[in-house]
């Protein structure tokens, strides 16, 4: 994989490296798919809307949506194992190999690697919940100051990873009901099917409200943010929402002079 | 037949040429009494001494494109002998009519269809002959049935249509060449090969009871409407779909007459617990699964003690919806409410931000006057 320079420059305009092309074309993969699967699903489970069918239509009718809603989760959960495959591949070239050239693999170890992966929750995300409120309540006026992974972006990362596992093979058993019906008694579709429609409302609403909300509506992100595109974050998004990270990059970078004051979004910025 | 036909076609003649144009030529064979003359103005209506409003509009082109369209409006209508007519008697869908069943040549009745209801759980009597509670309730024919119309089916080069197929309807009148039998038939017969109405009005039909909140606490009845419209099933018809199962197919015996509805408790009955795998596999719907999809609940109505497991895995995703959304909207809110002041605090924390910086005050004060 090519290597991304932390820093960018352009028209005089530092950039800050977030994802690789490989991330960002996985998460493409992984929105269009679920945009697929919300439009050709939330009209069949919302069938007595008045939206409800000419969308349903547009989107293939009772026909060939059904067809289409399947391919396309066929495609999000075949993202999923890959993902899944993804990181324990980073994983075991970020950490694992370092210890074992160090001779130092013990369990204690790999465990304490495990958890300092930077999309684990840790403590340091719950101090900053805490110090969020603090800051809204206006008991602070310094904002919190994230690490290269916010808690609210750990949770974005984290809600695919609590709602494919009750979606797919809910979705899955009422795809293939018939022969399911082999294994396990007919109520279990009853089950699957609570699973797969009211999990799917929360992720939608979880995306259209608070990751919509994180990345297109927010006021200075409106109307959409760019490094889904570029992998690439402005000086003033980094200082906004990875001050921690930030400092540490312009360090390392040798720019520790030019490092900006934390700012929060709503300032006007200066600069 | 043949001496009808010939009659049919010469009140027509009789009727283009003596009638205004306004009256369908088409319909003459039902007109006998020329009753359209009157009925075909769409205004005709009175309040009777029920006080209810009555149309009495016959629309010409609907009517003759149904199956009664062959009979004379006095068939059915037996009292009425003449015009202007007095307040005409209900219809009875059983009386003998005045067409011949070809088959047979007995005069055709709907007689037998009242005795499969009578077997049915639609019945007024029970199994003893004793009249039911609130026999009122039980339905009759008009409650679920208003005037037909065909559904002509066609296939072409094994593309299936609606409408007539012309094709097809030469073959028929190659010998059935006389008055319209062949058009009549082929739309008699094609109309059967499929659902005669659209599943989404089967489901209507059955729900102006069942959907009757005071009906169903009369009869100790579930909602088995909404519960069905829950389902993929019902869902699917809701949109449009013709390949997922009505009420119909579900609680009829595969074979049986559609009019011998029974309840879950009989043996022969489609729903019995020993032939709920048997239905749900029958007609290519579930062919591949086993006989354990029968404990899959259809109705389900999120009752705490008849549906514990929806129950509480409902309340459980409401809940987690809840919390989840509830805790970001409301971050979010005050997210935007901070950004109004955004350099307001209680408490300054003044300490530099790394110790290669400033503090955040100093910047403040720097940047305030510009």
């Amino acid at each position: 994989m090519s290597k991304y320079e932390p820093i960018v420059y352009k028209d005089g305009k530092r950039y800050f490296y977030r994802f690789s092309a490989h991330q960002r074309l996985q998460h493409v993969v992984l929105f269009s798919s679920v945009l697929i699967l919300a439009l050709t699903g939330f009209p069949l489970r919302h069938a007595e809307e008045a939206w409800a069918k000419p969308l349903y239509n547009f989107m293939g009718g009772t026909e060939y949506a059904p067809m289409i809603h399947r391919a396309a989760g066929t495609v999000l959960l075949a993202l999923f194992v890959y993902h899944t495959i993804y990181w324990m591949v980073k994983f075991y070239q970020n950490h694992i190999v370092k210890l074992k050239q160090q001779n130092q693999l013990t369990v204690r170890n790999f465990i304490r690697e495990f958890f300092s992966q930077e999309m684990i929750p840790n403590k340091k995300d719950l101090v900053d919940i805490i110090h969020l409120w603090k800051y809204l309540f206006y008991f602070t006026n310094r904002p919190p100051r994230h690490e290269r992974m916010s808690w609210r972006e750990k949770f974005d990362y984290f809600a695919p990873y609590w709602g494919i596992p009750i979606l797919g093979p809910a979705g899955v058993a009422l795809w293939w009901r018939d022969e399911l019906s082999h294994v396990v008694p007919g109520f279990v579709l009853n089950a699957a099917y609570i699973m797969h429609t009211d999990e799917a409302l929360l992720a939608v609403l979880f995306l259209f409200f608070v990751h919509w909300y994180n990345v297109h509506y927010a006021p200075e992100k409106f109307p959409a943010a760019k490094v889904w595109l570029t992998g690439y974050l402005t000086e003033d998004e980094m200082i906004h929402e990875h001050y921690a990270d930030y400092v540490k990059v312009m360090i390392a970078a040798g720019l520790e002079e030019e490092i900006k004051p934390q700012h929060f979004a709503g300032e006007r910025y200066q600069w | 037949m043949q001496p009808r036909a010939f009659k049919y076609r010469y009140i027509g003649l009789i009727a283009a040429l003596f009638i205004s144009l306004a009256a369908d030529v088409d319909i003459a064979s039902a007109n006998e009494l020329n009753c359209l003359m009157c009925h075909k103005h769409r205004g005709l209506s009175r309040i009777d001494e029920n006080g209810e409003f009555r149309l009495f509009y016959i629309n010409a082109e609907l009517f003759n494109s149904g199956p009664h369209r062959r009979n004379r409006c006095q068939d059915c209508h037996t009292d009425i002998d003449r015009i202007p007519h007095k307040p005409a008697e209900k219809v009875s869908c059983t009386q003998q009519c005045h067409i011949s069943e070809p088959s047979d040549d007995k005069k055709f009745s709907h007689k037998n269809v009242e005795q499969t209801i009578a077997n049915s759980v639609h019945s007024k009597f029970d199994k003893d002959g004793k009249l039911k509670p609130y026999p009122d309730d039980y339905p009759t024919c008009k409650d679920c049935h208003d005037q037909p119309l065909y559904r002509p089916v066609s296939v072409f080069k094994g593309i299936a249509k609606h409408g007539v197929s012309e094709r097809s309807i030469s073959r028929c009148k190659s010998c059935h060449d006389s008055g319209n039998f062949a058009e009549d038939f082929y739309e008699h017969v094609t109309t059967r090969l499929h659902k005669t109405r659209f599943s989404k009005e089967i489901v209507q039909v059955c729900a102006k009871c069942h959907e009757d909140p005071a009906l169903r606490k009369r009869h100790k009845l579930d909602d088995v409407i909404t519960s069905y419209k829950e389902t993929f099933h019902g869902k699917m018809i809701e949109l449009g779909s013709e390949k997922t199962p009505d009420c119909i197919d579900c609680h009829v015996v595969v074979g049986e007459n559609n009019h011998l509805i029974e309840a879950k408790t009989s043996p022969s009955s489609a729903i019995h617990e020993n032939n709920v795998a048997n239905t749900c596999r029958s007609s290519d719907c579930h062919k591949n699964a086993s006989e354990q999809l029968a404990s899959f609940q259809t109705h389900v109505t999120y009752d705490r003690e008849k549906y514990p497991m929806q129950f509480y895995m409902l309340i459980g995703f409401k809940a987690l919806m809840a919390i989840v959304l509830y805790f970001f909207l409301t971050l979010i809110f005050f997210e935007l409410m901070r950004r109004l002041f955004p350099r307001f605090s209680f408490f300054k924390d003044n300490k530099p931000h790394h110790k290669h910086n400033v503090s955040p005050s100093s910047t403040d004060d720097d940047t305030e006057g510009k």
